[in-house]
This record gives C-alpha cells, structure tokens and sequence, in this order.
C-alpha cells in the first residue's frame, strides 16, 4: 500500500531582509488560514544581495543611497510607502532601526532550524528581529541569541554558524532558484506545479490553495476506479 | 548567447505583484495607490 499525503507542499524562496518577503508571508499565512485543508511549508534560501558585508555601516537608507544612488529623500519616501504597506498587514517595519547586512548565516540558521522541525518560527523569528525589532541577523552570536529565544540550542548554533555546516544546503536553494528561473522573491511553488511570484493578495493564494487541491481530490477519485 | 530561462511552473496571479529583486525592492504602482486611498480613508476618519 502506498500512502499518499494529502498536504499541499509549498516551498517558498525568500531573504531576511526581503520587506516583500515577510508582507507577502503574512498575506499567504491568512490564506492558509481560511483554507479547509493540510498545507505542509518549506522555505528555501535566496540571497538577494550576498556581496553585502556583515558588518555594513549603515541603514537601508544608506545601502540605497550609496549602492543605487537614490538621494536620501527618495529612500525616505520609499520606506515610508513600504512601511505603510506593511502595517496594513499588521507589520510595524521600524526602518529607522533596521540594520543592513549580509544573510548568508541567517539562512545557515534556518537549515539548521529545519533540522531541528522548527523551520517556520525561526524564519518567523528572524524576520521580525530585521524589520520590527531592530536586532541584527548577519552575526552569529546575535543569530545565536536569536535561536535561544525560540528554545533552539545556542552553543550548537555557535558551533554549526562557525563550521559553515549548512552553507552547502543554502548554496543549494540558491541554484535551485536560478535553475527555475527565479530571479525574484518572495517565490512560492504549490505542488511543484504553480508558480506565484511576489506579495500577492490573499485571495490569489487561496485560489491556488482550492484549485491544487481540487486536483490533488480529482487524482485521489481516478486512483480509486 | 544563452537561451533565457524558462519557468517550470505555471504561473498564475497578478504579474505586477511586488517582489525584491536583486538588492532592490520596488513597489508597483497599485500599491502605491492603495496607501494613497488609505490615508485618503483615514482623513475621512
């Protein structure tokens, strides 16, 4: 007998400090909420900018300003739009004390979260400590107080970010994207077959969400002839 | 030349949605209209 899992798989492709990422997750999540259904959700690594030093000195404005020549006053507006975007999701984006940096360790701590079954609430975690809380998540003892928080084990944390352990896993999320053309994030893949890019409106997610399963019930009835 | 990438996935919802791409995030003219009717709501308030 083979067992067959009725979960609906979605992976989902995103950055730390994607502003897109973590509205787009809200809107997915009160999709997922009002589905009448098992959704089962991985997240995979995509560095969108992985020449960022750690250690930057400076804000997003500043990375801007510098990186893209945006005058400061353009940033500003820029944020500011973001921002309100994002409370509109009940996201209170504190840009002022956002710390830019490189998310290559963040994501190691997200494979390694994975490893332990808590995926979700570190990603969760993670992205409210760069956008709400001010905290920085491009060095490793700050990711390992931050995995502390949520019961992960700090000194494991300290010692995996330190060995690279889970470097190759994020290398290989980011290959992955590139192989499906995935220049953009957040990216999310429903069964392998539907493609949904950006912070969509919940009601595209939950289309998605009843038409693959609509499908996954078709398939069941066909295998039972 | 390379042949561009072509996405495995069907893809579906609206093509205009925001996303970061690159180190640069930006955001779709709607959206921007849709804060504009926010504060032109909460004015109203």
């Amino acid at each position: 007998m083979v067992y067959v899992s009725n979960a609906i798989k979605v992976d989902i492709w995103s950055d730390v400090q994607c502003p897109w990422c973590y509205i787009g997750k809200r809107k997915f999540e009160t999709a997922v909420a009002g589905f009448d259904g098992e959704v089962d959700v991985e997240y995979h690594s995509f560095e969108l900018a992985p020449d960022t030093p750690v250690d930057f000195d400076g804000s997003p404005k500043d990375y801007l300003a510098q990186r893209k020549g945006i005058s400061p006053d353009q940033v500003d507006q820029m944020l500011e739009r973001v921002t309100g975007i994002a409370a509109s999701v009940g996201l209170e984006y504190d840009y002022d004390h956002v710390h830019q940096t490189n998310t290559v360790k963040a994501h190691e701590l997200i494979h390694y979260a994975k490893s332990k079954g808590r995926q979700l609430d570190m990603t969760e975690r993670l992205l409210k400590a760069y956008f709400v809380d001010g905290r920085h998540v491009g060095r490793i003892e700050d990711l390992a107080d931050l995995a502390a928080e949520i019961g992960l084990d700090r000194a494991e944390v300290v010692q995996v970010l330190t060995a690279n352990t889970y470097l190759a896993d994020v290398k290989a999320d980011v290959a992955q994207a590139a192989e499906y053309g995935i220049s953009g994030v957040p990216f999310f893949v429903f069964d392998e077959k539907y493609g949904v890019s950006g912070a969509q409106d919940p009601a595209t997610f939950a289309n998605v969400l009843a038409q693959v399963a609509s499908e996954k019930a078709g398939a069941g009835q066909e295998s039972t002839k | 030349m390379t042949d561009p990438i072509t996405s495995p996935f069907t893809m579906v919802g609206d093509p205009t949605a925001a996303v970061c791409d690159g180190d640069f995030c930006e955001i779709p003219d709607h959206h921007e209209q849709a804060i504009i009717n926010r504060r032109l709501d909460e004015d109203a308030v």
